[in-house]
Order: structure tokens, then sequence, then C-alpha cells
């Protein structure tokens, strides 16, 4: 409690980076969800430098998108295309970021497999169930639908296959195999994932996460209000913003992006944020009843210190579970994991540090009685 | 054995028994959702405009052929917005009998009459019920044409006003399926009066460079080979409203083709206009572009064939679509997801992964810190993962990847009350009270705290859920089934394992 005007101090700072970094510096990168535009993920065959990837976008004018590694080292890469797309009409910029998608695809491509297309070959790293039984139907028949089904599961399973021999090892029969390689090549790419969001659907995405984080503070002041006195309850409201804001401005310096799951992750650390801060209220409730001559000031310094000890470990605990989804969850999860990891480190932190100094202050502005509604 | 421990006890059991039986063969029983499935994920716009202005363009129809019957005169009718007209050039003398004629048939429609023009636009409440119902059908027959392509559990849903939403899981071939959903459909069959020309100029010569006011120009479709520039009629014959009946079938050549039949009314427009344009080309329009032309050698009634370069695909996909009927208004994209079923592989691998090592960590962390009590902790924590995947099964909920991190999370979470009990127990025992009445006390006291830190994360998952889309809906799911099975696990079952393994004769609390 000693601290809590250097802890006011540094909250007040850090927030304030946080901010000019939004608003002057790099800004928040909103992400697909929030943005609009296309993302997509590929997967190469054969190993590809990042700069590769992004020597070919350029000579197509897509240079400034951004390019990240994922996943299987330099076979899998994330675009995620930059162009502004200002147009009246909310259909045509849709239309637009999906022929950014196209021509993306068609860099990466170049000029594989045109050859045997024009032959007739069938790209088997990018075929689909039904086509590629109608292939094996000629020479297989019956078996036809079950080989194909075996075929997609491995290529499923791997990824891209990289030679004939991956799909020997995979069990399929060798005749179906030298039947394939009649048939089909092995295509350079394959595109793993694609999400485009047009304007009108990131305004309105926009929109239901706003509202998902106003509610959901509402209802949590509304519920310690209830539980609680009203201080408690602004000082959880301030506790809370200040988690979000902290949370918030840590993650704008590193080079992630906000989409729906980073709200949802905003949202969970605020829940587990107001848990922590329950239990130490609860405590000072307990304790104002039994230690009556003590100060406010003394009971919550005494209450802090009793449940420390428990603070850390519950917080401890989810903090294990959050590293354990942060290096092994895969990249689809990961930023969500990130934002938890800071996430409930500065939960602790506000929880210990900012939630009694405010209902401090509160008093001593707004004195009150002492009681507690039940 | 106490007496309430019993059904305590029995109770668990059953609850445990119930779970898993439900969530047995689990690879059936988990609905994935379409991120860890892989699928497509489309939210679509219905352009309503278009329903309206087909309206329009009816009344507008309608009221000439009125005006026509009781020799009402007036100079012109046009449309001025999509559920909008005047009627210029109205005779003053006639006044009272065009208001008595307006009165009585426009029943969805408010006119104003100003000099000699009459401004007619469409009621309000008409226009809102005509979008509605211009989206009620669109969501019908896409789920019509959807239905017949054959995919497993899609979801096909109105959202707000205008906006529909189409999830098809396990679809691996996506542009295939949205050319099947956003195709309109508009079959038309149209006389020809010139063309497949090169350009527009040369189509037009022979009419003075200008198309007259009853035909039209059209394109041909690339994809049939129909190449060029068409003038035909504005008028169709024949509309695929006259079908009677679609199916895939073979032209002269063997190539796959359309056979259709007509309904007799149809039919019988067909025939006439057969019968009295032989030699002369028909073109077969879809959706403003020429399908193929082909010259009508004899009177035909009620049968023929579209052909056109075709394979079998396509042919098969243009059986659906006219099966299903023509979407009553243009449908536009607004968002557009397209997840690979390796991806949702890799994600279920990784998330898999993640969950055992977080298990693992907790585990240890819990019987290091709290020993003999800790083990109380794990079956407390094993039990609840168990009742999760129960729920999940029962309520037929889906899992995504978010959901995944929530069970995790939920794993951290779960610990949370074991941790809040067992302080509470270490504390009453280092102010030396029995073991029995620290256990006793420990949970009593640390309820309330677990009670309402559960509550607040409930809430924040409530809006999540209300405000979220799918993935998020399943975190948000998962995460309150989590904290439900776990205010059942840390309270009811730990206490009841403290109060079987410890009695009035233990020696020692192991915490």
């Amino acid at each position: 409690m000693k601290y809590r005007y250097y802890a006011l101090g540094f909250t007040f700072l850090l927030v304030l980076a946080g901010f000019i970094n939004i608003f002057f510096g790099k800004g928040l990168k909103l992400g697909v969800d929030f943005g609009g535009g296309t993302l997509i993920r590929v997967m190469f065959k054969n190993p590809v430098a990042v700069s590769a990837v992004r020597q070919e976008l350029s000579a197509v004018g897509l240079g400034n998108s951004v390019i990240q590694e994922t996943g299987k080292a330099g076979h899998e890469f994330q675009i995620r295309t930059m162009q502004v797309i200002k147009s009246l009409d909310a259909q045509q910029e849709l239309e637009a970021h999906q022929k950014l998608g196209d021509r993306v695809i068609e860099a990466l491509k170049g000029d594989d497999g045109k050859t045997e297309l024009a032959q007739g070959f069938k790209d088997l790293n990018n075929i689909d169930l039904s086509n590629l039984t109608a292939l094996l139907e000629k020479g297989f028949s019956q078996e036809a639908g079950k080989i194909a089904h075996e075929i997609i599961a491995a290529r499923i399973n791997i990824g891209i296959f990289t030679n004939y021999e991956e799909l020997r090892q995979a069990g399929i029969k060798p005749d179906v195999i030298s039947n394939l390689k009649e048939k089909t090549f092995l295509g350079k790419l394959t595109v793993i994932s694609r999400e485009t969001v047009g304007p009108q659907a990131g305004a309105d995405l926009r929109k239901k996460a706003t509202l998902a984080v106003i509610w959901s503070l509402v209802g949590m002041l509304g519920y310690i209000a209830f539980r609680f006195k009203l201080a408690y309850g602004v000082s959880a409201i301030f506790t809370l913003t200040q988690d979000v804001l902290i949370t918030l401005s840590i993650y704008s310096f590193t080079n992630r992006e906000i989409n729906l799951p980073i709200i949802a992750a905003f949202l969970t650390i605020v829940g587990f944020s107001i848990n922590d801060t329950i239990v130490i209220f609860d405590r000072v409730r307990e304790n104002q009843k039994i230690m009556r001559k003590e100060s406010l000031e003394n009971i919550m310094n005494s209450s802090l210190n009793m449940c420390l000890g428990r603070t850390i470990i519950t917080t401890g605990t989810v903090f294990l579970t959050v590293l354990a989804l942060f290096l092994f969850g895969g990249d689809v999860i990961n930023d969500f994991a990130f934002c938890m990891l800071i996430g409930s480190i500065e939960g602790v932190y506000s929880t210990v540090y900012l939630s009694c100094p405010v209902v401090l202050f509160w008093q001593k502005i707004f004195p009150k009685t002492k009681g507690f509604r039940k | 054995m106490k007496k309430g421990l019993r059904w305590k006890i029995i109770l668990t059991l059953a609850v445990l028994a119930g779970c898993i039986v439900i969530s047995y063969p689990i690879q059936k029983k988990i609905k994935l959702g379409l991120d860890l499935k892989g699928g497509i994920h489309l939210r679509m716009q219905v352009i309503t405009a278009d329903a309206a202005n087909i309206e329009t363009d009816q009344e507008i129809l309608r009221l000439q052929e009125l005006f026509k019957k009781n020799n009402i005169s007036y100079t012109s009718m046009t449309k001025e917005s999509p559920s909008k007209f005047t009627i210029q050039g109205t005779n003053p003398d006639q006044e009272g009998k065009l208001k008595d004629q307006l009165d009585q048939y426009l029943r969805d429609w408010d006119y104003s009459l100003i000099g000699t023009s009459i401004s007619v636009s469409l009621k309000p409440l008409a226009l809102q019920a005509l979008k509605d119902q211009s989206v009620e059908q669109s969501v019908e027959t896409i789920r019509n044409r959807i239905d017949q392509f054959g995919v497993a559990e899609p979801i096909i849903q109105r959202q707000g006003r205008e906006w529909i939403i189409v999830e098809l899981p396990g679809v691996d071939n996506p542009e295939h399926v949205q050319d099947l959903i956003k195709t309109v459909a508009i079959l038309e069959w149209k006389l020809v009066k010139a063309g497949p020309a090169q350009d527009e100029a040369t189509l037009l010569k022979d009419f003075g460079g200008k198309v007259p006011d009853d035909m039209e120009v059209v394109k041909g479709d690339p994809k049939r080979r129909a190449e060029g520039y068409y003038l035909v009629n504005k008028v169709a014959a024949v509309t695929g409203k006259d079908l009677r009946m679609v199916r895939r079938s073979v032209d002269e050549w063997n190539n796959p083709a359309v056979a259709f039949q007509l309904k007799p009314d149809g039919a019988r427009r067909f025939e006439q206009v057969t019968g009295e344009n032989i030699g002369k080309p028909l073109a077969i329009i879809l959706d403003k572009k020429v399908q193929s032309a082909p010259n009508i050698n004899a009177r035909i009634s009620d049968s023929g064939i579209i052909q056109g370069n075709f394979t079998i695909e396509a042919a098969d996909d243009l059986v659906i679509i006219l099966k299903a009927g023509s979407l009553p208004a243009s449908i536009k994209t607004l968002e557009n997801r397209t997840i690979g079923p390796s991806l949702g592989a890799d994600s279920i691998r990784a998330g898999l992964l993640a969950g055992l090592i977080a298990i693992l960590s907790v585990m240890t962390f819990m019987i290091v810190y709290y020993k003999m009590s800790g083990v109380n902790a794990i079956v407390a924590l094993i039990l609840n993962i168990i009742l999760l995947f129960g729920a999940l099964s029962y309520f037929r909920a889906t899992l995504t990847l978010p959901g995944i991190a929530g069970i995790i999370l939920g794993i951290g979470m779960a610990v949370d009350a074991n941790v809040l009990i067992f302080e509470r127990i270490r504390e009453e025992r280092a102010l030396n009270k029995s073991i029995l009445n620290s256990i006793s006390l420990g949970f009593s006291r640390a309820f309330s705290a677990i009670f309402d830190s559960n509550l607040t994360t409930v809430i924040s998952a409530v809006f999540l859920f209300q405000f979220g889309t799918g993935p998020i809906k399943g975190y948000a799911i998962t995460l309150i089934i989590s904290l439900a099975a776990n205010l059942f696990t840390a309270v009811f079952v730990s206490h009841w394992i403290f109060d079987a393994t410890h009695t009035k004769s233990t020696q020692k609390l192991s915490i």
C-alpha cells in the first residue's frame, strides 16, 4: 500500500506511452476481422525464404503486404494485403480485396504447372475429392472413392505433397501411385485458408466487439456494486479499464494484429482480474468485522498481504496453462495466448496495486458510512 | 461410512458415468467448428432493391393495361427509383375517373397528383414486407440448392434485416459452391434479331446504330462458347418460371446437356414462338448471358435441351439451380472465409498438445505444493474435463479453436477454486483448529469468493456469446461450461473426497 503513488504513476506512464504509440506511432493494427482486407495462408511444397515471397509479390505491386512465416518453417506463410481500397461501393471494395487475394496467389504460383495443366494433368496438391474420385474411376472403378478419400486424408495430414514417395508412406498402393503419376503433377503451393472481410462486415464486427466490451464492464460494475459498496464498484471499473488500457498499450508495441479472439482475450482478462479483486474485497469485508478498530488503510494492507499468496498462486496456474497454449498451441491461437499472457500478469498487478488505493481515494473524496451492503 | 457421504458418491459416479456414455465415441460426438473442420463461411447481403425494382416494373405494366382498358390517356410512365414511378401527361378532364381507378386498384401504393403528373410510390409497410419476403425467399432458395448439392450439417440463416449467413463445413471446393449460391438464375428464351457480332457497332448496323425500344443487347457467355453480342427481343417467350422439369442429359454428340420440360401454359407459348419463327435462332439466356442460340428447326411444344460446352459438373449445377428456382434478388458477399481442412487438423493437434502440457504442469504443481491434497485437486480436475466433454456432447455445442483455448483456460481456473479452499484450510490449521474443522471452514469460507469470481468470468463470457461470431461463441460456451463444471467438482466433489479420506481419528492433514 505504501507504493500506491508509485503504482499509479507507473500505470499512468504506461497508458500514456501506449496512447502515444497508438495515435502517433505504429498504431493499433486492426486485423482482417475489423479492418477489412484479405488474409491468406499458403503452404509451399519446397522451402521458400520470406524475401523470395516478398519479391514475387512486389513484382505485382503487392510488396507492402505483411508476410509472416508460420507453422512449418520455410513452408508456411501468412500474407495480409495492406492495400487501402477506398471505394464508395462496399461490394466493390470486397471484390477488390478478393481480386487482390487472387493476384497474390497467382503471383506466388507463377508459371508453376502451366505446361502440365495445358497437357491435361491435374494438380494433386489442390484437387478436390469429387474430381480426384472421377480421375481414379477409370483405373479403379469401385474403389476409386475410398482411395481418393485416403489420399485426401494423407494430404490433410502432411499439408502438401512434396513427392510421390509420401503417398507410398501413407499406405497408398503402388499401382495407384503409378496411375496418378501419369495423370497428375504436384503443384508448388496450396492455399490453406483464405479470409476476406468487406468493409460492411468489418464495421459490423467492430460494433459487436465494442458492445460486448461495454456491456461486460457494465455487468461487472453492477454486480460488484451489488455485492459490495459503490466505492468498490467504481474501483473495480477503474481497475478494469486500466487492465484493458494497459494490455492494449503493451500489445500495440508488438507487431500483432487485433482480431475478434483478442477482444475475447481482453474480456477474459477482465473477468480474471475481477476474480482477484473480489477475493481481496471479500477479505477486506471480513476483516472489517474483525478488526473494527483499525483504519481502512491498515485493514486493506493486511487483507492484501493475507491474500497475496493465494493471488500469486492462482495467477501462476493460469499463467502456466496460458504459457502452454502460447508455446504449443500453434499459430492461429498464438496472438490470443500472447494477449492472455500479458493480461494475467497485468491483472495481478492491477489488483494488488490499484484496486484498494482507488477505494481509499474515493472514500477521501466522498466520505461515507463504513458499513457494507450485503 | 458417514450417512451423507453415500449419496454424494453415488451422485458423482452417476454424473461421471453419464458423461462418459454421452461422449463416446468422441470423434463422432463432438461437433467441430468450421475453423477445426475446414469449410466455408459466407456472409451475404440480399440486394432487396432488386425485388422492389421487379415489383415496380410489374406494377407499371399492370397499370398500363388498366389505363388501356379504361381509355385513360397518358404520355408515359417512368420509373424514378426502385419503389417509385411517375405517370406523365394525364388529361385533366379525366381526373375523376383516374382517381377512381387508382383508388380501386392501387392497394399497396400511395399516389399524389401534381398538375398532369402522378407520383406513385410503394407504401412503406408494403415495401418492408416485400423486402422481408425477398430475404426469406432467398434463404429458402439457397437452402434448396445446398440441399441438392449435398453438404452435411449446413447452416443457412438470416441475420438482421438483409443479411444471410451460410456455413458449409467440410466443403473442399469453395469457388464452386459460391457460384452455386450466388447465381440468380433467371432463365429466359428470347428471339434473336441480330448477331452474334464482334462488337455492338457491327451488331446494330442494320438498326441505324441504335437499340430499338423493344429489343436489348446481351453478351454471350464465354464459358459456354457463345461469344459475341446478340440483339434479342426484350420480352421473353418463355422463362424459368415455366419449367416443369429439368434433368441432366446429353446432346446429339453425347456431350452433357440439360433437358427440360415446360408447363402447359409455357408449352403453348413455346409452340407459338417456335412455329412462327422456324429457321431463326432462339437465344437461351441465363442471368443476362447467352448460353446458346440454336436455330429453330421445327415447331417444338414442351421440351428441349440447353447445350453448349457443359461439363457434367456444370450441367449438374444448372439442374440444381433451376430446380431450386431463381433468387428473387441478387446477392452480394460481405465476408468470405475459407478454411482448408489441414489448417483445422493442425489446430486440433496443437490444441491437444497444449492442453496436455497444461494439465500435466498444473498437476505437477498441485502435488508439489499441496502434497496429498493436491491429488484431491487432480481428481477434481480430471472429473472436470470429463464433465466438460459430456456437456459439449449433450448440448451439441460446437468446439472451435478458441473453444479449445477456453478449455485450457478453464483448467487454470479450475485449480483456482481448489487453491482458494486449500489456502483457507491452511490458514485455519495455522490457527490450530482441528483437521475436520479446518476442512469444513476452508470450504465454507472460500465458497463465496469462488462463487463471485466464477460468476464474473461467466458474465463476460455471456456477453461474448451474445455479440461474438462462430469461433468466439464456441469460446464463450466452453468457458461457461468449464466454470459450471468447476463449481461442481471443486466445491462438491473435493469436499466429499476430503470427508471420505479424513475422519475424527486422522492425525495428519497433508496439505
